[in-house]
């Protein structure tokens, strides 16, 4: 039996274990390697550089700035999406009239491609006829109108706002599933107790949804650190490089200047940021779940 | 069940209203877009209702012979990739489920892990890969990438839903004389519908929105997929807005229609692929 179990184990697992072995697993080691050479993306030689790389993003000013970027979308990202989503959730859980079309419009987003919602929300900031600077004239008259995509002090955040839109639905379907499994018979012992809605919430709602919370917060920051699609499509990074994010500054270092083994320094960068939160989020996952599984 | 977090429904009603018009607004602006003539958009009325409903945009969108090639280009790519990545991760996931061994736990979080990085961490390696094999610029990369990067979320849903199968059901099977891929084809497969169809809905609408692999991996026009057509095209109708409206949606309908019927499936999946992982 255990012979025969062996043999399968070996048979079904081999396909999937090569194709994500060779496609997955070796290039994210490879990285490491090419980040120590030079290599320029279409000649077959390179040499080995060291550690120059490494030390050529210490001193990478556009390194430094996509690096303060890519922060602050990630704090932005624990914030927007989350309360947002927490928010509709609440107010979607209360089986008020509508509630699976309500659901329906705010998910809508997520199953749009990056590159339409990218394009859509150019259309919104767009300085002559966008919806944003449109109402803004119709409010309070032609002074206030912005090229909100155009100036390097909103670019980043203008995209921001946009990736938030998308991700808002994702927070909410998971409070969603969160609040469904909070036993109604707690709020109504707590209510009987004669707790307020307010504390209701804060006392019995709020820490029941930790694990969820765990799970929106570090999907959203997973997903601001892959976030590329979009801010490739809005501003390319511009103007002046002031909304770059790691994500495409390795991107514009490897494809556009053929610096592929300083992009897969970059890389590697972002691989140890990606492993310091999936770690964390690991930790949270398990500290949340001993207290409240 | 009455008495839920809920005190006030007129209100809540009346706030949901006002934040889904909020929501849509975006989403309509492309809609209106997409029925009104340059000239109508170009007066400053992208975001007004319609006088006439014009279809010359989606004439001109339907009959460009670039977005054709853009879309077989993208079917070409979504439709082995999403079977690809199913087959290989209902494999892995039933090993997972049904015959684990010392170290499949940590192998199989190893594999999901694979879930939440920046695909950048891989990018250069790859290219070198496939600028070796002589690959660039056809579609078999986008493919093979696709297929390998949609490994961890198959594996783990299709775990996740091969546990709850009675292990009785296998191992009656086993003693009439069944091997383990009878069993997984013949029996757990077919009771496994539901995260089939979920991930079937996840997988395509991924593979037919994304952007990046094709810009890496793809040069030429006639090699390219819808999105990345998309932006192709912006050059070419820069200020034929009406147009890129139409083009939008029409390149966002295969993946809206699946979103519309399988919609139930489509959450589900988000949630448990989230939630779980």
């Amino acid at each position: 039996m255990e012979q025969h179990n062996r043999f399968w184990r070996i048979a079904l697992l081999a396909a999937p274990l090569a194709v994500f072995g060779v496609f997955v697993i070796w290039p994210l080691v490879s990285s490491f390697y090419y980040s120590v050479t030079d290599w320029n993306g279409f000649d077959p030689d390179y040499q080995f550089v060291g550690l120059s790389n490494f030390a050529k993003i210490a001193s990478d000013r556009l390194f430094l700035q996509a690096a303060v970027n890519t922060s602050l979308w990630m704090a932005a990202a624990i914030v927007l999406p989350t309360s947002l989503g927490l928010l509709l959730a609440l107010l979607l859980d209360s089986r008020v009239l509508g509630a699976r079309v309500f659901k329906s419009i705010f998910y809508l987003p997520i199953c749009l491609s990056a590159v339409i919602v990218g394009q859509i929300w150019t259309w919104i900031y767009q300085p002559d006829w966008g919806l944003l600077n449109t109402v803004i004239t119709q409010v309070s008259g032609e002074k206030f109108k912005y090229a909100w995509l155009a100036k390097p002090d909103t670019a980043l955040w203008s995209v921001i706002v946009a990736w938030s839109w998308q991700q808002t639905g994702l927070a909410m379907v998971i409070y969603l599933a969160g609040l469904t499994s909070i036993p109604g018979d707690l709020l109504e012992v707590a209510e009987i107790e004669g707790a307020t809605q307010w504390q209701r919430f804060r006392e019995v709602v709020l820490p029941l949804l930790a694990p969820s919370t765990v799970v929106v917060v570090a999907l959203s920051v997973v997903n601001s650190l892959k976030g590329f699609d979009i801010l490739y499509i809005m501003t390319g990074g511009g103007p002046f490089n002031s909304s770059e994010t790691l994500a495409m500054h390795m991107y514009n270092e490897s494809f556009k200047k053929y610096l592929m083994g300083y992009g897969a320094a970059i890389s590697v960068v972002l691989f140890g940021v990606a492993m310091a939160i999936i770690g964390l989020y690991f930790r949270q996952l398990r500290k949340v779940d001993r207290i409240y599984g | 069940m009455a008495n839920r977090f809920s005190p006030w429904p007129a209100t809540i009603f009346t706030i949901l209203s006002v934040l889904a018009v909020l929501f849509l607004l975006p989403t309509v602006g492309v809609l209106l877009s997409s029925v009104k003539t340059t000239r109508e958009i170009s007066m400053g009325d992208l975001w007004s209702m319609p006088a006439t409903l014009y279809l010359g945009n989606f004439a001109e969108v339907l009959a460009n012979p670039s977005v054709h090639t853009y879309f077989a280009n993208t079917l070409l790519v979504t439709l082995p990739a999403t079977a690809i990545s199913i087959t290989l991760g209902a494999m892995a996931g039933y090993v997972f489920a049904k015959l684990p061994f010392r170290g499949s736990n940590t192998l199989f979080l190893i594999i999901v892990a694979g879930m939440f990085f920046p695909p950048q961490v891989i990018l250069v390696p790859l290219f070198r890969l496939f600028n070796g094999l002589g690959l660039i610029d056809t579609l078999y990369p986008v493919i093979i990438v696709h297929s390998a990067l949609g490994i961890p979320i198959c594996a783990l849903m299709m775990r996740n839903f091969f546990a709850t199968v009675p292990n009785a059901l296998r191992e009656a099977a086993i003693m009439e004389g069944a091997n383990e891929w009878q069993v997984l084809i013949q029996i757990v497969l077919p009771l496994s519908l539901p995260a089939l169809a979920v991930l079937a809905t996840l997988q395509f609408t991924w593979i037919w929105n994304d952007f990046l692999w094709p810009l890496i991996f793809t040069q030429s026009d006639d090699k390219r997929t819808i999105m990345i057509g998309i932006v192709n095209l912006k050059g070419q109708y820069s200020v034929a807005w009406g147009v890129q409206g139409a083009l939008s949606l029409v390149a966002s309908l295969p993946t809206l229609l699946v979103f519309l019927f399988f919609q139930r499936f489509f959450i589900k999946g988000m949630t448990m692929g989230a939630v779980k992982g």
